[in-house]
């Protein structure tokens, strides 16, 4: 079902997601995506570092382990937390993140529901 | 951060995007969808009946959680606890509430999905709502 938007809604959504997209954070948060996304290296570590989680967590169901996987994935997760270009799309993703509460805060107070809630689609 | 140049992008300061919010809220809070949502939440509050239904329900949804949890209730639990359900959901004014509520949220996500679209994060999710609210 479509829902119709009045031009006072639309405005003001169009304005709200202008202004958002326009902030310091959310400016970053693009640019360190786009750094991200140009980054082979980069996007070769986090899959590995996803793969070698997965890998685990199988084995760990079968209790598996071994003290030698567990320092490799160690050593993954160094190697990422080392990496300027993934640690600051975290961290620009976090920042984003936080300024984003503070703006359906905004909203929420005034409606005196929490926005989010009801903009969540997802039921248990 | 102050390694980015911003000098070709004018930023709007935190001031701006929060008064936009505001603003998109005060839109928000003028439609049709809302004020029956308002209006439907007061009419609930203020019915005793439906409100010692809902306590009914909730205090044996409460009492028989561990049961619930196992899907261990026998039939006769099931059938009370569904008559309670009954007894709440078929009120008139909290059908009215849950119609109101339902079509407020339609209306909520449908602003969250362009949100969400434009800014590439998941509004909902990154204000911290799980499935469960």
């Amino acid at each position: 079902m479509q829902t119709v938007l009045s031009s006072q809604l639309q405005e003001a959504t169009h304005l709200l997601i202008e202004n958002l997209v326009a902030s310091e954070v959310f400016i970053h948060y693009q640019r360190a995506q786009a750094h991200l996304n140009a980054d082979s290296e980069a996007h070769a570590l986090l899959d590995q570092l996803s793969q070698a989680q997965a890998d685990l967590r199988k084995k760990q169901v079968n209790g598996g382990i071994n003290q030698a996987e567990i320092d490799a994935l160690r050593e993954l997760q160094q190697k990422v937390q080392c990496n300027p270009i993934i640690m600051d799309d975290a961290q620009s993703q976090q920042e984003a993140i936080n300024f984003l509460r503070e703006i359906n805060d905004e909203i929420s107070q005034l409606l005196g529901i929490n926005f989010a809630t009801f903009a969540n689609h997802a039921t248990c | 951060m102050n390694d980015f140049v911003f000098d070709d992008i004018e930023i709007a300061p935190p001031s701006v995007v929060k008064r936009t919010a505001r603003d998109f809220a005060a839109a928000l809070a003028e439609t049709t969808q809302f004020k029956a949502f308002e209006q439907a939440a007061d009419c609930f509050r203020q019915d005793q009946a439906a409100q010692q239904a809902m306590q009914a329900y909730e205090e044996k949804q409460i009492s028989w959680r561990a049961l619930l949890m196992l899907s261990a209730l026998s039939a006769e639990q099931q059938a009370e606890l569904d008559e309670l359900h009954s007894a709440f959901v078929n009120r008139p004014v909290v059908a009215e509430y849950f119609k109101a509520q339902t079509e407020f949220a339609i209306l909520c996500q449908t602003l969250g999905d362009a949100l969400s679209e434009s800014i590439g994060l998941n509004y909902a999710a990154a204000c911290g709502v799980s499935c469960c609210g």
